[in-house]
């Protein structure tokens, strides 16, 4: 072990500290001001939640693995915990309130073709980490289950060095009894991949945050995702993309379904610092509010401080458009399946964006699953 | 604006980048130094106003002690020491001007520097003026034919005084009392600014027009516009700002309200071209502005057009109300950010009433190390059926080392609005230089060319007096800007 990295001990302690000092997020958080997480927990209640199950359903071959509630940690994990992406509060939280996690490593020049399937099965505080050394590649499911407990607070991070390419599909069943909070941190090194689909059906309350670093050239992050929300339901998606080098790509497109009294949330932040020259980000958000009680709020931000780019952004939020449901009625299609249709082809570009076939499949099943809920009450 | 015409050349025999930067030396009367209620007193005081004015004055006073200043728009600036500076500034003059005659020469000799229209009989047809000149307004042009057509169109000190039951029933219901930290310090302390009411079914036979100009030192300007238009009535009004250069930053807070009532029309512009600092972002004007209009009754519209290119710092949200059924609200916007100025600006469309519809074009150009942010507000409420909506933002960046910045909000709760929000970011291309270049247009001619394609869209609200003006400016602001 390294001498000169502080024990995991340490690192908690200080996360500790910086979530009391800084407290639980609010509405007046210009980040978290269409999803007041104070107004429904406090502090003790986080740190009451202890610590989420999780398993990985077989490692796949080549993948190396730490339990973080072991002792001795290598090194690769000590280089790495606590130390990628921004550390908002909940993050902190995360670290200091779970007494474990999964930490994951693919070895230089590894590609592995099988998804890793990382499951978390209950509410509470959980740590994740992936570091993906040079020219390797992998798939990561993250699925989330369990209704049972207040909180579900997850902190991943993700180091991607040069030539690294990681699809990561995270998918979120309805829980809507339960509170669920995640930060994903992703470094990206030279022409390192990042793929990343977000398909989350609802909760009392559902935060997932990202913040990317395109640290050097050619890095690439594309992020999509598909929400169907019916009843109480909440999904909040915050991005923040940092093109730090120049040529960077990100690529943004996220569709939401809303109805019955739920609200969909999407904030993307843009940042391209100054002298990243080359990058281009564009960035797409779309709501179909099919409630009287529903609610869209989309907040797509640009900031950019170099001037030879391409950046653009696009949002619109409406219901399902009258002549195309016409179109259908007036070629016998009966009205609840012409919706239905029309619902599904909202959402088709989004869930494309997948590359693995099996796992788009399996978003559809549960779009399929969750829509009548979000339908139901459009009438 | 005929004096306009020639700025480019005047700018050039200057050597000056800035041609409103001179001070006039006029005798000045002023509020002692600070601000405390005493302060408050003594403006209302000088203002002979009623009881219930300096109640509300204090009130907001009062209240603004409580208030901290905002800091989430993306500029940033040294604390703004609020003791250090004159809440009261007015030429000493006669007391009663009842024709221009009575002005002091010296006033309207700046005036006419600055090509402002002030003498009746070399007026641009069809455009009636009232000028504030620091504090307090010097002349209003052009009364007896708005008399005649009904409309009242003078300063507010005298509304306060002649037409109370109005004033009393308009002001702050637009802007709170305690709506922002900068409107409630406007709410105690504002000394003059315009008053427009248009009566029911009048069209409003000339454009309107203020002229605001900070000429003391160490002076914050505080003025308050309020514009009624009653049912069925049209209305167009222009307002232009300068101010001298000075090392210093000096605040200019105001609050401009406007009311339609039912069918009626507002259509407001804006130059905005206060000073702005010289090239190393020394001294200049923050803009910390409230504007709003209320489309208070069916059927009515309200447009706003701007082209900021002036002032160290611009805070400005000029906002619609869309509370009446089948109301229209338009937001135009060009804002230049060159050298180190900071601009964050945009706009708030609040849709209440049934089959609203609002417009948002935003123009935002960087140049030099200047931070150009717009932030806009698409609010649709529960009851909004058919809300419509569409916004197109565009940034263009000169050179590396500026920044442009988007931060639209949308937020929907009724499921029959339709919203649409479109943005991007460009810089000036190489082979549009290179083209105006090889056919002997010079560089700074070759960018206020393109700049000004750019922003076409927005230039061709403005009425056309102003729209001359401002084309001519965006060249201005920009010059230096590229190689």
């Amino acid at each position: 072990m390294n001498a000169a990295l502080p024990s995991r001990d340490a690192r908690r302690a200080e996360a500790l500290e910086s979530f009391r000092e800084r407290g639980m997020p609010h509405r007046r958080f210009e980040h978290w001001r269409y999803s007041d997480l104070r107004a429904i927990l406090d502090a003790g209640q986080v740190a009451q939640s202890g610590t989420a199950a999780w398993h990985l359903e077989k490692a796949p071959e080549g993948v190396e693995t730490f339990d973080l509630g072991k002792p001795d940690a290598p090194d690769w994990v000590m280089r790495n915990l606590g130390t990628i992406g921004a550390r908002p509060t909940m993050k902190e939280a995360s670290l200091a309130f779970a007494d474990g996690g999964i930490a994951l490593r693919v070895p230089r020049g590894r590609k592995i073709a099988e998804p890793a399937r990382l499951q978390i099965s209950s509410t509470g505080n959980v740590r994740v980490l992936l570091v993906l050394e040079e020219e390797t590649s992998l798939t990561l499911l993250e699925t989330h289950t369990g209704d049972a407990g207040l909180l579900r607070n997850v902190g991943v991070e993700i180091a991607l060095a040069s030539q690294a390419k990681l699809s990561h599909v995270r998918f979120a069943a309805s829980a809507l009894k339960s509170i669920s909070v995640e930060h994903i941190g992703v470094t990206q090194a030279r022409g390192a991949q990042y793929r990343a689909h977000f398909a989350n059906f609802g909760s009392r309350l559902s935060r997932t945050e990202l913040h990317i670093l395109l640290q050097e050239e050619d890095a690439e992050a594309h992020l999509s995702g598909v929400n169907v929300l019916g009843d109480e339901g909440h999904a909040d998606l915050t991005s923040h993309i940092e093109h730090v080098a120049g040529n960077t790509r990100s690529t943004q497109l996220f569709k939401k379904v809303a109805g019955g009294h739920s609200r969909a949330v999407y904030q993307g932040k843009i940042t391209v610092r100054e002298g990243a020259n080359g990058s281009d980000s564009r960035q797409t958000a779309k709501a179909l509010l099919l409630g009287g009680r529903a609610e869209a709020d989309l907040k797509p931000e640009l900031i950019i401080f170099a001037d030879d780019v391409k950046c653009a952004h696009g949002a619109a939020v409406g219901d399902l458009d009258p002549e195309s449901l016409f179109y259908l009625r007036s070629r016998g299609v009966p009205e609840a399946e012409a919706r239905h249709m029309l619902v599904r082809a909202f959402l088709e570009d989004a869930v494309a964006e997948i590359e693995n076939e099996e796992l788009r499949a399996a978003i559809w099943q549960d779009v399929e699953h969750a829509l009548p809920h979000a339908m139901r009450a459009a009438r | 604006m005929s004096a306009a015409a020639d700025t480019k050349e005047q700018v050039a025999a200057l050597g000056e980048k800035y041609k409103y930067g001179f001070v006039t030396d006029i005798e000045m009367e002023r509020a002692p130094k600070g601000l405390s209620e005493e302060t408050v007193r003594y403006i209302s005081a000088k203002k002979g106003e009623p009881e219930w004015m300096l109640d509300w004055r204090l009130g907001a006073f009062r209240r603004w002690n409580e208030m901290t200043e905002p800091n989430w728009a993306r500029v940033h600036y040294p604390k703004i020491d609020y003791q250090n500076a004159y809440y009261y500034a007015a030429p000493k003059a006669p007391e009663k001007k009842l024709s221009l005659n009575e002005v002091d020469p010296k006033l309207l000799e700046t005036y006419a520097k600055l090509g402002i229209p002030l003498s009746e009989q070399k007026m641009l047809a069809g455009v009636a003026v009232d000028a504030v000149f620091d504090s307090v307004s010097v002349a209003t042009t052009f009364k007896a034919k708005l008399n005649e057509a009904g409309v009242i169109f003078c300063p507010i000190s005298e509304a306060i005084r002649d037409y109370p039951d109005m004033v009393r029933k308009y002001l702050g219901t637009v802007v709170p009392v305690s709506d922002n930290f900068f409107a409630t310090l406007n709410s105690a302390v504002f000394s003059d600014g315009t008053f427009v009411y248009v009566p029911k079914g009048v069209r409003c036979p000339m454009e309107l027009s203020t002229y605001f100009r900070i000429n003391a030192s160490n002076t914050g300007q505080f003025e308050r516009t309020l514009i009624i238009a009653d049912e069925g009535s049209y209305v167009s009004y222009l307002e232009g700002c300068t101010a001298p250069m000075r090392d210093e930053n000096q605040l200019h807070a105001a609050v401009v309200e406007l009311v339609a009532l039912e069918g009626a029309e507002i259509k407001y512009s804006t130059v905005q071209n206060w000073y702005p600092g010289d090239e190393n972002g020394k001294g200049g004007i923050y803009n910390f502005v409230t504007k709003r209009g209320d489309c208070r009754g069916a059927r009515s519209k309200i447009s706003w057009t701007q082209v900021e290119t002036g002032s160290a710092i611009t805070w400005k949200y000029p906002s619609c109300i869309l509370r009446g059924d089948d109301t229209v609200g338009e937001f135009y916007s060009i804002a230049i950010a060159n050298h180190y100025q900071q601009a964050d600006t945009g706009t708030k469309m609040i849709h209440l009433g049934k089959n609203t519809r609002s417009r948002i074009i935003s123009k935002g150009i960087s140049a030099g190390k200047a931070q150009n942010t717009y932030r806009g507000l698409v609010s649709v409420h529960p009851k909004a059926v058919n809300a419509r909506n569409y916004t197109q933002c565009d940034s263009l960046l000169i050179g590396g080392k500026c920044g442009a910045h988007t931060v639209p909000y949308i937020e929907s709760r009724n499921p029959s609005a339709r919203i649409e929000h479109e943005a991007t970011t460009s810089k000036i291309a190489e082979d549009q230089l290179f083209y105006c270049l090889q056919r002997g247009i010079s560089q700074d001619e070759a960018v206020s060319l393109i700049v000004n394609g750019f922003c076409r869209e927005v230039l061709q609200q403005l009425p056309m007096e102003f729209a001359v003006e401002a084309q001519k400016l965006v060249g201005i602001s920009l010059e230096g800007s590229v190689g």
